[in-house]
Parts: structure tokens; C-alpha cells; sequence
């Protein structure tokens, strides 16, 4: 943050804690291209852009509550990076959502390949070893997710069973990789 | 200002007054609970609740605006808590009592009013020039808080109540003037 924007917000925010509506529109001046810049360092232009807007409207709807004793930089910032990491997070499920099937079949065919055909063997052969590792509830678990399909259960409780299934599954695969 | 960035600043105004809507009503909530025990065992029950919700309704107002409005609702409260729980002792221990003398003159208000008024005079913002709205809204939740116990005993409860903080806020009030 710009140097003499510190104490400045300090006092703005001191102002709008206790009620003064005069001190939102300086407030949101000063912050406004700042949170941008910070949320741009860390995220894609339209992440960062939707990250700086909920961070704002959030710092103004808890601003009542804001602890004058507190930094008010600090305190903005934090909730900015709360927002990044939220952005993240939901970058990183969409990346993991079974709808990349348009990916998968963008692969290069492996039997045009003989190298390719060879390490694509040797990949489904840990896979299935890892699968087989598994219990059976995390193994239909996977089959189902890979497919696309969702048993009768909330979606909620389906992904959490899926987050759980995968990483029983990294830790199986990673026993597998390391014995082959 | 760009258009986004005004509809932005709309949306953030609208999340601030939100925000200390949703605030001024987590602050005001204890009031709840000393409403509900100001019914207990009271024949005019939805009187005294007609009167804990307008001080509820006030409270979250003034709280919710902020500034010297909001500063007067603390102090307020709290000169108001003896004249509200007093009666509502008394009539639990059995002291109740609805006719003869004890109702021409409602002794409990008169000592809660006092009692309160002297916190109102120690904890109310001294009503110097520019402060004055505190104080006024410091005597005037005072006086809807111990409203809520003395109702009982009808006007004359919240005149002697009234009269009781007024007499023990007004010297220390004038002492801490000079």
C-alpha cells in the first residue's frame, strides 16, 4: 500500500466503524485500486477483478464491526486474501470437475505410438494396482465420478466421498509407484 | 467515475448499511432475555412486551446509526437495568403488590430510578456542546429500559422511575459539567 495511505485509512476506517457515512466514499477511493492491484498479483485479470469486487463489498459489510485498535491495512488485506484463496480453491474444483471429458479426448491416440502405447500400459497397470488397493466403497466411488454418473446421494456428500476416494488413491498410487 | 466502479460503490454502500443493520441487531440482543424475564410472573404481560419491543425497535435504530446516536444506547441500558430488574426481583421473592400504598407509591421504581440515575450520571456522555445527543439518547434508553419493569405499576411507576433518575443523574451530572 502507497505510503500516507495507512493512517489515512486508519482514521477513514475509525470514522466508518462508528457510523459516519461521509467517510465511504474516501474509503472506497483508497481501497478500491488497491485491493485490484493485490488480487491482480495473485489471480487472472477477470479472477482478480470478481476477487477485489467481493473483497470490497465484504470489508464494507463487516466495517461495523472493524476493531479500531487494529490495523486497518492488515485487516483489508486479510480479507482480500481470504477472497484469492477462494478463487483458487474454486479454480482448482473446476479443474477437477469430471466434465473434462472433451479433454481426455483430446488426447493423442497411444496405439499410433508405440512408446506411448507402452507407457500408457504400464499407467493403467499402476492405476488398476492403486484401484485395487482401495477399499470397494472408494473404487465405485472413482468409477462412477470418472463416468460422470452420481449415485442417489446429495452432491455435497458425493464430492466429499470423491475427495476422499482420490486421496486414498494418491496415497495407493504413490505405495505402488514406489514398489514397481 | 466509470459506471462499474459506481454501481461498485453503490453495492458496498448497500453491504455497509447491512452490515450495521446486521450488527446494531447481534448488539441489541440481549435486550431479549431482559424483556422476557420482565414478563415473568407480570398480570400485564403483553403491555410490558409492547414496551420491550419499542425499546428493542430503538436500540437497533440508534445503534445501526452509528456516531453519537449509537454512543448513547450503552450507558443508556445500563442506568436502565435497575429500575427494570427491580421490580422483577421484588416480585419474584414474593414482594408483589398491586394494591394499597405500595401501588400509590411504587417504591422499587423510585430506588431503581435513583440507583440508575446515578450510573446514567457517571457513565452518560456530559452533555457539553456537541455531545448533546448522546446524553439525550442515554436518558431516553434509560428511561425505556426501566420503562419495561416499572410498567407494572402504570403511570404512576413511570413517573416516580422517571423522577428517579432524574434526581440521581442531575448532581453528578452538574458535577462533572463544572
Amino acid at each position: 500500500m502507497e505510503r500516507g495511505t495507512d493512517p489515512r485509512l486508519q482514521a477513514l476506517m475509525t470514522r466508518l466503524a462508528a457510523g459516519d457515512r461521509s467517510a465511504l466514499h474516501p474509503v472506497f477511493e483508497l481501497l478500491w485500486p488497491v485491493l485490484r492491484r493485490f488480487a491482480g498479483r495473485h489471480l487472472p485479470p477477470a479472477e482478480a477483478e470478481d476477487a477485489a469486487q467481493e473483497a470490497v463489498v465484504k470489508i464494507f459489510m463487516q466495517a461495523a464491526g472493524f476493531d479500531t485498535s487494529r490495523s486497518a491495512v492488515a485487516w483489508t488485506l486479510g480479507i482480500t486474501g481470504y477472497e484469492i484463496r477462494t478463487a483458487r480453491r474454486r479454480r482448482r474444483r473446476r479443474r477437477e470437475e469430471p466434465a473434462d471429458a472433451a479433454a481426455l479426448g483430446a488426447r493423442p491416440d497411444p496405439a499410433s505410438d508405440p512408446e506411448a502405447a507402452a507407457l500408457a500400459r504400464d499407467l493403467e497397470s499402476t492405476l488398476a494396482t492403486a484401484l485395487g488397493a482401495l477399499r470397494p466403497e472408494d473404487a465405485e466411488t472413482l468409477r462412477l465420478y470418472a463416468r460422470g454418473a452420481r449415485p442417489a446421494i446429495a452432491a455435497a456428500t458425493f464430492r466429499k466421498r470423491v475427495e476422499r476416494a482420490l486421496a486414498r488413491l494418491r496415497t495407493a498410487w504413490r505405495t505402488t509407484d514406489e514398489h514397481s | 467515475m466509470s459506471t462499474p466502479e459506481a454501481r461498485l460503490e453503490a453495492r458496498a454502500r448497500r453491504a455497509y448499511e447491512r452490515g450495521r443493520l446486521r450488527s446494531a441487531v447481534v448488539r441489541a440482543l440481549p435486550l431479549v432475555p431482559l424483556v422476557a424475564l420482565a414478563t415473568v410472573g407480570c398480570p400485564e404481560r403483553l403491555e410490558v412486551m409492547l414496551c420491550g419491543a419499542a425499546l428493542l425497535a430503538t436500540a437497533i435504530g440508534l445503534l445501526w446509526r452509528g456516531q453519537d446516536y449509537g454512543a448513547g444506547v450503552g450507558p443508556g441500558v445500563a442506568a436502565g437495568l435497575l429500575p427494570l430488574l427491580l421490580p422483577v426481583v421484588t416480585r419474584v421473592t414474593g414482594h408483589l403488590c398491586t394494591t394499597g400504598s405500595c401501588y400509590v407509591l411504587p417504591v422499587v421504581c423510585a430506588l431503581g430510578g435513583l440507583a440508575g440515575g446515578v450510573l446514567l450520571g457517571v457513565l452518560a456522555p456530559a452533555p457539553r456542546a456537541g455531545r448533546r445527543v448522546a446524553f439525550v439518547v442515554a436518558c431516553v434508553v434509560a428511561a425505556l429500559t426501566g420503562a419495561v419493569g416499572c410498567l407494572l405499576y402504570g403511570l404512576v411507576g413511570l413517573v416516580v422511575m422517571g423522577a428517579g433518575l432524574a434526581a440521581g443523574a442531575t448532581p453528578l451530572l452538574a458535577a462533572r459539567r463544572a
